[in-house]
């Protein structure tokens, strides 16, 4: 345990003297419901539609902050780490792959709390939000996306050589789930075959949970969303454990 | 258990090439042993291949007894380690980069006390990238002693350092030496291997030339100095 905290401080530190942490973890996904909140916030969601926009988009808002630390922060560290040979040097120590894996993770999901607790402050007191649902209940969805992502995060993390690859894997997973699931678009208005694509995403169930527990809105399938995050989250990590690259 | 470190027959290829070929040694506990040879004859693979971080092809080690694949948290709680040009986290500070390694062992020296014998103790709050190449080299060293090893490995200790800066790594190696330490250690400056080493091996192209005391070594070749001699031996066809 002492040996987590230690890590956790200096990694931590580490963290926030690098600039772009911050700004993809924390200002993007405020400027992004900024944006939303100006553009169209009071306007209903779609005609017809009983909620406004802001209030159907505020839980895919939130995953975007979660989105950017998983495929960015946890990612690009640990390849950075693995390219400069700073990585080896872990391994002539006694620290394990999971416990290097856990600092990041724990650092960027501490970032990525913060943006959501900014991005739920902007639209409250900006855009007057208010929560129809359960609070309790979109939390509990909040961290069962938090470690889905974060697993697959933790994976490209462990296998990729340096920071160009990890880049482009990154990119490869993150900007299709990021448009594709609902995060900035409107899963809605997306064709049937589209939607079904979206389906397979982990991050497209996550949403619908999110929206659905944010809206106060029925869930007539709760199970699917549940189970596609779980088995995300049981690949993500044995595959990031045994396949963790030192070098 | 009589031995620091034991190798045998250790062979290493890179697809076609083979960069180690049969190494055989043993180093004492106590004993300071020093692998000589040019710039890409293998010492480096040697020791990544030693420390388990690259598969041999044949051949077994062990350090302190320990297969370091089987046993790797076990092995580095006791084993410290300064690999060549080693790089760390951007704009991570001196006390920080201690700190944190100081952290993974169980039983940590003071790198406070290290950080004064190394005559670092002025840069602690300094970012580890703004120090000249002596004095991260220093560091280097002085992060392969925060374990307080049994047995450290020492991938060209000095390259880079002053001559004052030498003489002082030398004498800390040489008291931690008395207090029982292992030292593996890769060295281009025959004067440090003199000054340190009981034991030496040189190899070419992956392949032992000869190994012994260095009064051996210097006895076995026509020469009266060990630079003169390592010259002899590395210009000498081998035929093994």
């Amino acid at each position: 345990m002492k040996k987590y905290l230690r890590l956790f401080k200096i990694e931590g530190k580490l963290a926030l003297r690098g600039v772009d942490s911050i700004f993809f973890g924390v200002g993007m996904p405020v400027a992004i419901m900024l944006l939303i909140g100006i553009i169209c916030g009071q306007k209903p969601a779609y005609e017809g539609a009983t909620y406004s926009f802001l209030e159907g988009s505020f839980g895919a808002l939130t995953t975007v902050g979660i989105c950017a630390t998983a495929f960015m922060g946890i990612p690009l560290t640990l390849a950075d780490y693995r390219d400069k040979k700073i990585l080896k040097h872990f391994f002539v120590t006694p620290v394990s792959p999971l416990m290097l894996l856990l600092v990041q993770v724990s650092i960027n999901a501490l970032l990525s709390v913060i943006s959501t607790l900014l991005v739920a402050w902007v639209s409250v007191i900006g855009f007057g939000y208010e929560m129809q649902g359960s609070l309790g209940q979109f939390v509990g969805a909040y961290f069962l996306v938090l470690f889905s992502m974060y697993s697959l995060g933790m994976l490209i993390a462990s296998v990729c050589r340096n920071i160009k690859v990890a880049n482009v894997v990154c990119s490869i997973v993150y900007f299709p789930m990021l448009f594709l699931s609902g995060a900035t678009i409107p899963y809605e208005i997306f064709p049937k075959g589209l939607q079904r694509i979206a389906d397979f995403m982990p991050l497209t169930q996550g949403i619908k949970l999110l929206k659905g527990f944010s809206l106060g809105l029925p869930i007539d399938d709760l199970i699917t969303p549940i189970l596609v995050m779980m088995i995300t989250i049981v690949i993500g990590v044995v595959g990031s454990i045994t396949l963790f690259k030192w070098e | 258990m009589q031995y620091g470190i034991e190798v045998s027959q250790l062979t290493k290829k890179y697809g076609e090439k083979t960069v180690v070929s049969n190494l055989s040694f043993a180093v004492k506990k106590g004993e300071v042993f020093g692998l000589l040879g040019h710039n890409g004859a293998g010492k480096s693979t040697t020791i990544d291949c030693l420390l388990g971080l690259k598969a041999s092809d044949k051949g077994e080690s062990k350090i302190l007894g320990l297969n370091p694949k089987k046993k790797r948290k076990e092995l580095f709680e006791k084993v410290g380690v300064q690999l060549q040009a080693s790089s760390y986290q951007a704009s991570i500070r001196v006390g920080e980069l201690c700190e944190e390694i100081a952290a993974l062992y169980k039983q940590p020296a003071d790198y406070k006390k290290l950080l004064e014998q190394f005559k670092l103790n002025t840069f602690e709050k300094q970012p580890v990238d703004k120090l000249s190449g002596g004095e991260r080299q220093k560091l280097s060293v002085l992060l392969a002693l925060l374990s307080q090893p049994e047995v450290v490995f020492l991938d060209e200790l000095t390259t880079g350092l002053d001559v004052a800066a030498r003489r002082e790594v030398w004498e800390i190696l040489r008291g931690l030496k008395n207090q029982g330490l292992t030292i593996f250690l890769t060295s281009h400056y025959m004067d440090e291997v003199e000054a340190l080493c009981d034991y030496i091996c040189l190899i070419k192209e992956g392949k032992e030339v000869v190994s012994g005391t260095v009064q051996e070594v210097v006895a076995q070749s026509p020469c009266e100095q060990l630079e003169e001699a390592y010259l002899w031996y590395m210009s000498e066809e081998v035929t093994l």
